[in-house]
């Protein structure tokens, strides 16, 4: 079973083409990285495959089941998260509860399971200590890790992240890259990440999309050329 | 202490009430999701509702809640095709509202008792009984849609994107907040005044965001805030004689200058305490 199924693809943005011929899938247990040079329109790709966009040609199908035949859930972080609304009053905590409004929550009070999810998450980016804080209050980096526990107290089937890992130190990226490749290996989980740390992510992913330009195009269009797979070469 | 015996007094005491609790919920999202003129379209928008209604001899509150929808509705896809420039469509609206106003108010001109600057200024003698029961059946929708709605809410205020992947309706959603802020401003227009109920709806909200951490400390807050100063500002009302919306208004503006002034001073003290520990 795919969770995401894109079928040549194109997208433009009024009559100039942007994305030509993508076709890739992102199973359950796939780790999945997508590069491309600045402006390669991997943002807009993702957003085709959210519904934030329309596709002008092809088909972006997002399982709506996951493995187990129940309802998808789907767990994105986007590219400006980290920017987001400083004066917009939430603690950490209040924050990273709203991840589990999806799991079945949204007319329910959380219970102990919901809140032990929420202080794991929050523990795993290192930031239980500051779930007091007003999110307004906190660095750059340190709101990209609350939005990081946002995502993994959502606990979702499928990951859809762009750029997550801005503003992180090697050493917290890493731990972030082991955890998502253990929730792939180990719990079956989609991951489909845009990112430009390559080299790094090639030992945890197992397949690498990347957006080219074409060169037969006199816009600024980008294609792929094909989805390669990464673990038989590394691992 | 006469002013409490008063039938016209007692009734502008529980609409303020009602309207204290309403008002922070409402202005609390509109003004994170940028949207605090979009009370000031409506009201001026309600203004044409109050003259058609005092022009074709109907209640004009009801013509009011009428108009009012249709504008709300009107809003939100304006606000989706003018996504990036989101304040064409409070200015177009405004504008349209506050001349359609003015045709027809002068059209309609000595044909009735009621005045328009009654609507614009606001006042608490003409409060009534069904304006209080109408009030009252806004705040338990406005209770209950919150209590259901809050957290769909809170995501869709945090990031609407955020929230359109995680399959909330947030065409719908916001076009009912539209509604319901629209409905708010209709009914409680007459005893404000079209001019300043917009600043009765945001002031408590943005005074409570200076004071408040979380999102729930800033309703309950905005509450305390709204109920001290709609209260005091009615007392003032009556014993000065000035209109009620302004002098709200002006309390409101008191209250969020001693608080900002009193964090300016803490955050003084704090750092005056911090050096002097690190000079010692």
């Amino acid at each position: 079973m795919n969770y995401i199924k894109v079928k040549n693809l194109a997208f433009h943005y009024e009559d100039e083409p942007v994305l030509e011929n993508i076709s890739f899938e992102v199973d359950p247990g796939d780790f999945v990285m997508l590069t491309g040079e600045n402006g390669a329109a991997k943002t807009t790709l993702l957003r085709n495959i959210l519904g934030l966009l329309k596709p002008s040609k092809g088909s972006v199908q997002l399982s709506s089941k996951n493995r187990m035949g129940e309802k998808l859930v789907v767990g994105y972080v986007s590219q400006q998260v980290a920017s987001f609304n400083a004066g917009f009053p939430s603690t950490v905590l209040e924050l990273v509860q709203s991840g589990r409004f999806q799991r079945g929550k949204w007319f329910k009070r959380l219970d102990k399971e919901d809140k032990e999810h929420v202080r794991r998450s929050l523990e795993s980016v290192g930031m239980w200590e500051m779930r007091h804080k007003k999110i307004g209050e906190l660095s750059g980096g340190q709101k990209q890790r609350i939005s990081i526990a946002r995502v993994f107290s959502t606990d979702p089937d499928l990951f859809i992240l762009d750029e997550p890992t801005i503003g992180m130190d090697v050493h917290s990226r890493n731990e972030f890259y082991k955890l998502l490749k253990h929730n792939s290996t180990e719990h079956d989980k989609g991951i489909l990440m845009v990112t430009h740390d390559h080299e790094e992510i090639r030992h945890y992913a197992n397949k690498h999309i990347e957006l080219i330009r074409k060169e037969d195009s006199p816009w600024r269009c980008f294609s792929m050329d094909s989805c390669k797979e990464l673990s038989k070469l590394h691992f | 202490m006469e002013m409490f015996f008063y039938g016209f007094m007692q009734r502008a005491f529980q609409a303020s009430f009602l309207i204290s609790l309403i008002a922070p919920i409402l202005g609390l999202f509109l003004v994170l999701r940028r949207q605090s003129l979009m009370a000031d379209t409506l009201s001026h928008v309600s203004l044409a509702g109050v003259a058609l209604g005092l022009l074709i001899g109907i209640n004009p509150t009801w013509t009011n809640i009428l108009v009012v929808i249709i504008i709300a509705i009107l809003l939100e896809f304006l606000r989706q095709i003018y996504r990036t420039y989101s304040e064409i469509s409070i200015a177009i609206l405004m504008s349209v509202g506050m001349a359609v106003a003015l045709v027809l108010m002068e059209i309609g001109a000595g044909r009735t008792t009621l005045s328009v600057t009654q609507f614009l200024f606001g006042s608490i003698v003409t409060i009534n009984k069904e304006q209080i029961w109408m009030l009252l059946g806004l705040t338990i929708i406005i209770g209950l849609l919150y209590l259901i709605y809050q957290k769909p809410m809170y995501v869709l205020t945090f990031d609407e994107e955020t929230a359109f992947t995680v399959g909330l309706p947030i065409k719908m959603m916001s076009i009912l907040f539209n509604v319901l802020t629209g409905v708010t401003i209709a009914v409680i227009m007459p005893i404000v005044g079209a001019l300043l109920v917009s600043a009765i709806i945001i002031l408590p909200a943005a005074i409570s965001l200076r004071l408040s951490k979380s999102f729930y400390g800033v309703i309950l807050n905005g509450m305390v805030i709204a109920l001290v100063g709609m209260l005091s500002g009615l007392v003032a009302s009556y014993e000065l004689g000035t209109p009620p919306g302004a002098s709200i208004t002006i309390i409101l503006m008191l209250i969020f200058a001693v608080i900002t002034l009193a964090k300016y001073m803490l955050h003084y003290l704090k750092f005056d305490r911090l050096f002097n520990k690190s000079q010692g």
